[in-house]
């Protein structure tokens, strides 16, 4: 198994102080670590009490959407009468991210202990906690500490002692990019096809079951036990001092052609340049970068040039034209061929379409056809406006956002690296496909 | 298209992926008693339906139709409903695979890494020559697979449960080898 | 209903108002606005995944799919602004794709909606040349093949299954784009109402084996009509093609059968262009069964039943107004009238309330009743000796024809002569059956529903009532039963059951009889 690395000087650890240390994956370990205090002190306040200490910490959601989660929890109505439920989404699908892994690799107690705080302050009983089926060593981790934390009267019909009931269980995955959305999440854990639902109705009206339902990222809900400990002013207070819609520290995972892949802790508005050439060592001997990718393979794709110079938070990427997404920035240098991987990025998408809106089931599986076609060099010029077209046609008009996400790096890859586009399909090989009248 | 491409036309009845000879349940003893349990954790028997076909995959390697329809009458619920969401989800062998089913990942940020070196170097050393077939000796079935989610652990591979990170070419022979 | 809440919205710059939580498809659908659509059934719940309803909806940040989208109060709906167009565009571009453009050799062509939006709003041309996806064409059992390559994966036959008929043996199986529609081996589209997913499948990719490659849709001509395999009474379609009924298919009427049909009901027509029918009147002369014109056979069969006690065996697929002008045969002359139902087992459709294909498989076994025709399995015990047996139009058979020997006399009024009937036929006057003449039924709710003329009646056959009005005339009942309308009228007059009902009022979607109302679900 692959250990993190030596942490950087300006990295800020909170959620992975413990990454790599063993001692901190039990029970014991964990509780020798100040585990669980946050928890005990949750189950003494009021569901009401909890929520706006996370709204006032300015906490927003780490999965990729970046909503204010303590208003999410308003949103909940504990006493009306209905069972609630707490999913975590431990799905992390998202090509280039890997950092909820790590969290429930090392640090399996502490998503139980924010799995715990997170159902109790929204009026839930149980708490599912949705793996991908692929994080087999995840899922042992996770399962060994909920056995412990059960057997240690954490969780359960007397939960701690105060005879609240607080149960979670791990369900696994088994193979669907899709149920990453929050919708086909609770579909797949009702025992259905990953399809994503049309909303409205809302989770936290009519959620998992029906019933009002939060759905959270593994990330979020860690962070929740240090908030609750250290309270929402310490949490503030990383950040970009011009930018108090930011708080907090965001694990990056960082991938593909630079030096020091990795999970990366620091405060949101980090550098973004100082990140890729200090924290992570920059390109490979020899390269350049050539394009970024920040925020998971769905965002727009960016040159160096553009990328460089972001702050890292949900409003500087925003503003700079891309978005911060899941946090997994992948790095593509100048001896790839950029067309392929965008292709690659398209036939990611077409594999994982649930099937259920058009343009997302033909479009992805279109666009990949083409974009694999010029990459074969049978690409002609007309094929880009299509892309584009279809990438238009494919924006905006699904149930989930998977057909916006397969056209995001297709449109952003022509409208920023056309050349190499052109080139492909001018080294055009001689031989003609017959076009086939669609 | 041309008519002839139509093809023939199935039958009702073809039973595509059967298991052999007569199907033994697989939800006896501890295993129906881990079902039980698990329909404790949630409101409708439905919910449990992808942890039960995880429990006869681990069983039987696979999901045989049997299977399918094992479970559907356990959890009330008709063949085919399971049949389409056991299609949905890439995990579900839904026909025999070899002892070890490796699945490599070659999206994008592994793919940017070489990923796709690793899988021919796989191929070459399984005896498998192509993705999706079992190697002659049914040790081995190669496939691609999605995103594994270990991205700066380039490459990462699956070999059946057991999650293998940071794998070159180069390391694809000793790595065979310590599978036995 | 007063209390329900209306919103006022325009579209296509008609102001409407609907009920609060209708989706903009069915207001716009109100405002005499279809919007193109392929997943959307109003009995289906909403699935919102071919979107191709998408509309602009000003002040909104994106197309809504008018099918999922609830109206709201002021709500300004396009529906063919340039960017719905677009957008709808691209859907149907998309469909097309994979799509074998087979329409010369497809069933569903000329009513397939692919083809009528294509037509409508879509490209020219295609812009696809990369290899299209192939899938085998696949036997669903029942009465349905399925031609995966069409599919447009709507997911209104999976949803029919799964809601309506409560039996989930449809799925969508894979994803993405190798998804197709899925069943489990060996369990097939058996179910009683299965055939629906045919009518419900907006393309060709579910066929009807019985009607594969039969006609051309356009060449088929449609009369509304009622079912009449059973006492449910399932508003139908009858499409003919030269003068023979070819398909039946529901006709939506909420009252009674939603969008629904059986498939006993809808198979069931073979009867309906049976060859060895009576097409020319007959009189036994010197012992002889012999053709004779209108005339003739009118007069000798008033001059067989004077003063006779008349006994009418009915069948009850005859309509209300041939047994009332039967019951009036009866009455005058002091006599009885009975009928008997084929029986078949009942199967219902548990997702909509009352709707079955009933136990008793005739159209009007309500009618007769009402019309003062007893109902007896041994329906000749009433036939007093030296009775005139009057047969309706009832297949009777060899069995029961010995009980038909004290018969005085014998008139077949009918379709068709039993082969008992050549020797023991006094007179015979061919009729038309129900899909050659108008007239109405009572379903066993006790709602009266109208049927059409879809054929033509064999050689010079005439409708019931006619005959019946003519015979009556002859008898001297000459009050001039000359239409279903006029002969209807006199029935509403004459019988207390029927008072209040107006032939031009009951429409197509028919009338409940006075004090029928409280039984309704019962």
């Amino acid at each position: 198994m692959g250990f993190p690395h030596t942490p950087h000087e300006r990295e800020t650890l909170v959620l992975s102080k413990y990454f790599g240390d063993t001692d901190a994956i039990g029970l014991d370990g964990w509780r020798k670590r100040g585990g669980y205090v946050a928890l005990e002190q949750a189950l003494k306040m009021t569901p009401a009490e909890i929520v706006g200490i996370v709204k006032e910490s300015g906490l927003r959601g780490r999965g990729g959407a970046g909503f204010p989660t303590g208003v999410k929890w308003s949103f909940m109505k504990p006493g009306d009468g209905k069972p609630h439920y707490l999913c975590c989404n431990a799905d992390e699908s998202e090509p280039g991210t890997f950092k909820d892994r790590e969290i429930m690799r090392w640090t399996p107690h502490a998503l139980v202990e924010g799995c715990a705080i997170g159902a109790y302050a929204i009026g839930a009983e149980v708490a599912y906690v949705y793996i991908r089926g692929e994080y087999t060593e995840a899922l042992d981790k996770m399962n060994a500490a909920c056995k412990e934390a059960y057997a240690a009267g954490i969780l359960g019909t007397n939960a701690m002692g105060t005879g609240k009931t607080v149960h979670v269980y791990v369900h696994k995955g088994a193979g669907a990019y899709i149920c990453g959305e929050e919708t086909a999440l609770m579909n797949s854990l009702e025992g259905r096809r990953g399809n994503p639902r049309i909303k409205p109705p809302f989770p936290a009206v009519a959620g998992l079951f029906g019933q009002p339902t939060t759905i959270n990222n593994v990330e979020t809900l860690v962070a929740v036990p240090h908030i609750l400990t250290n309270g929402a002013e310490w949490y503030k207070k990383f950040g970009r001092p011009d930018n108090p819609k930011s708080t907090g520290t965001k694990l990056f995972s960082v991938c593909g052609n630079i030096q020091k892949p990795g999970n990366y802790e620091v405060t949101l508005g980090f550098p973004f340049k100082d990140f890729l050439y200090d924290l992570c060592g920059g390109p490979l001997p020899g390269r350049q970068f050539k394009a970024i990718i920040p925020g998971g393979i769905s965002v727009p794709i960016q040159t160096r040039e553009e990328a460089e110079n972001t702050p890292m938070d949900y409003e500087g990427f925003v503003a700079n034209g891309t978005m911060l997404g899941s946090g997994g920035v992948i790095i593509i240098d100048d001896a790839q061929n950029l067309v392929k991987q965008i292709a690659r990025a398209a036939r990611f998408f077409a594999h994982e379409s649930c099937a259920q809106c058009t343009q997302c089931r033909e479009g992805t599986a279109w666009t990949t056809k083409i974009l694999e076609r010029i990459v074969a060099g049978d690409g002609t010029h007309e094929d880009l406006d299509t892309l584009l077209e279809i990438g238009e046609n494919m924006t905006g008009k699904t149930i989930c956002v998977l057909s916006d996400s397969c056209a995001t790096p297709v449109t952003s890859g022509i409208q920023k690296f056309r050349g190499d586009f052109e080139a492909l399909i001018k080294r055009k090989k001689v031989h003609m496909v017959p076009a086939q009248v669609a | 298209m041309t008519h002839s491409e139509m093809g023939g036309v199935r039958a009702p009845g073809d039973v595509a992926h059967a298991e052999h000879g007569s199907y033994t349940p697989v939800f006896t003893g501890e295993r129906r008693k881990e079902l039980d349990e698990l329909f404790t954790r949630y409101p409708t028997k439905m919910a449990t339906l992808l942890p039960a076909l995880w429990i006869v995959q681990e069983e039987r390697g696979w999901v045989s139709s049997e299977g399918m329809a094992e479970v559907a009458e356990l959890l009330e619920l008709t063949p085919a409903y399971v049949k389409g969401v056991v299609t949905f989800y890439t995990m579900y062998h839904q026909h025999p695979v070899g002892r070890h089913f490796i699945q490599v990942c070659t999206t994008s940020p592994c793919n940017v890494c070489g990923a796709e070196d690793v899988v021919n170097a796989l191929l070459r050393h399984t005896g498998c020559e192509e993705l999706g077939v079992t190697s002659p000796d049914g040790k081995y079935t190669v496939i691609e697979v999605e995103c594994l989610g270990a991205c700066g652990f380039n490459t990462p591979l699956m070999v059946n449960e057991k999650f293998i990170e940071s794998v070159t070419p180069a390391t694809v022979p000793a790595l065979l080898a310590s599978l036995g | 209903m007063a209390d329900v809440k209306m919103v006022n919205l325009t579209v296509e710059g008609r102001a409407i108002s609907v009920p609060d939580g209708t989706s903009i498809l069915e207001a716009a659908k109100a405002a005499g606005v279809l919007v193109p659509h392929y997943c959307y059934h109003p009995g289906l719940p909403v699935a919102g995944v071919c979107r191709m309803c998408l509309v602009e909806v000003e002040k909104a940040p994106k197309l809504a799919p008018s099918c999922a989208t609830s109206v709201a109060e002021g709500q300004v709906v396009h529906v063919h602004s340039p960017k719905a167009l677009e957008a709808r565009k691209g859907v149907l571009e998309m469909l097309l794709i994979n799509h074998p453009l087979d329409c010369p050799i497809c069933d569903q062509s000329g009513e397939c909606e692919l083809q009528d939006y294509t037509y409508q709003e879509g490209r020219a041309e295609g812009r696809y040349r990369d290899p299209k996806r192939f899938n085998p064409v696949e036997d669903f059992g029942g009465d349905v093949i399925y031609v995966a390559n069409r599919c447009i994966l709507c997911t209104r036959c999976v949803r029919f299954m799964d809601d309506v008929a409560h039996d989930p043996v449809l799925t969508v199986a894979e994803r993405g784009d190798r998804a197709l529609i899925g069943k489990f081996e060996g369990q097939d589209l058996t179910h009683a109402w299965a055939g629906n997913v045919i009518d419900l499948c907006p393309v060709g990719a579910l066929l009807s084996k019985d009607s594969l490659n039969k006609v051309r849709t356009w060449e088929l001509d449609r009369s509304a009509s009622v079912c009449p395999n059973c006492s449910q009474g399932c508003n139908m379609i009858v499409e003919t093609r030269d003068n023979q009924v070819v398909r039946l298919r529901p006709r939506p009427n909420a009252q009674v059968n939603e969008y629904f049909m059986c498939d006993h009901g809808r198979l069931n027509y073979r009867w309906m262009n049976r060859k060895d029918r009576v097409e020319i009147p007959m009189v036994r002369q010197a012992g002889v069964l012999a053709s004779a014109d209108w005339e003739v056979a009118l007069r000798a069969a008033a001059s067989v039943l004077a003063g006779n006690r008349a006994f009418v065996l009915a069948s009850p697929n005859l309509s209300n107004e041939a047994l009332f002008l039967l019951g009036r045969l009866v009455g005058r002359s002091g006599g009885a009238g009975a009928f008997r139902v084929p029986q078949g087992s009942e199967a219902p459709l548990p997702g909509v309330d009352d709707l079955a294909l009933r136990a008793d498989r005739a159209a009007n076994g309500r009618g007769a009743e009402l019309l003062g025709f007893a109902r007896n399995d041994a329906p000749l015990s009433g036939l007093g000796a030296g009775d005139v047996l009057v047969i309706a139009d009832e297949e009777l058979a060899e069995v029961d024809a010995a009980d038909a020997a004290k018969a005085g006399a014998v008139i077949v009024i009918g379709t068709t002569l039993p082969a008992w009937a050549r020797h023991a036929a006094n007179v015979v006057l061919p009729i038309a059956n129900c899909t050659e003449e108008e007239g109405t039924f009572t379903n066993l709710r006790g709602r009266v529903q109208r049927f059409l003329q879809a054929k033509a009646a064999p050689g010079i056959a005439r409708p019931s009532y006619f005959v019946l009005g003519d015979l009556l005339a002859a008898m001297g009942d000459g009050s001039g039963y000359w239409t279903a309308g006029q002969t209807f009228d006199a029935m509403t007059a004459a019988v207390p059951a029927f008072a209040g009902l107006s032939y031009d009022r009951l429409g197509l979607r028919g009338a409940m009889i006075a004090g029928a109302m409280s039984e309704v679900g019962a």
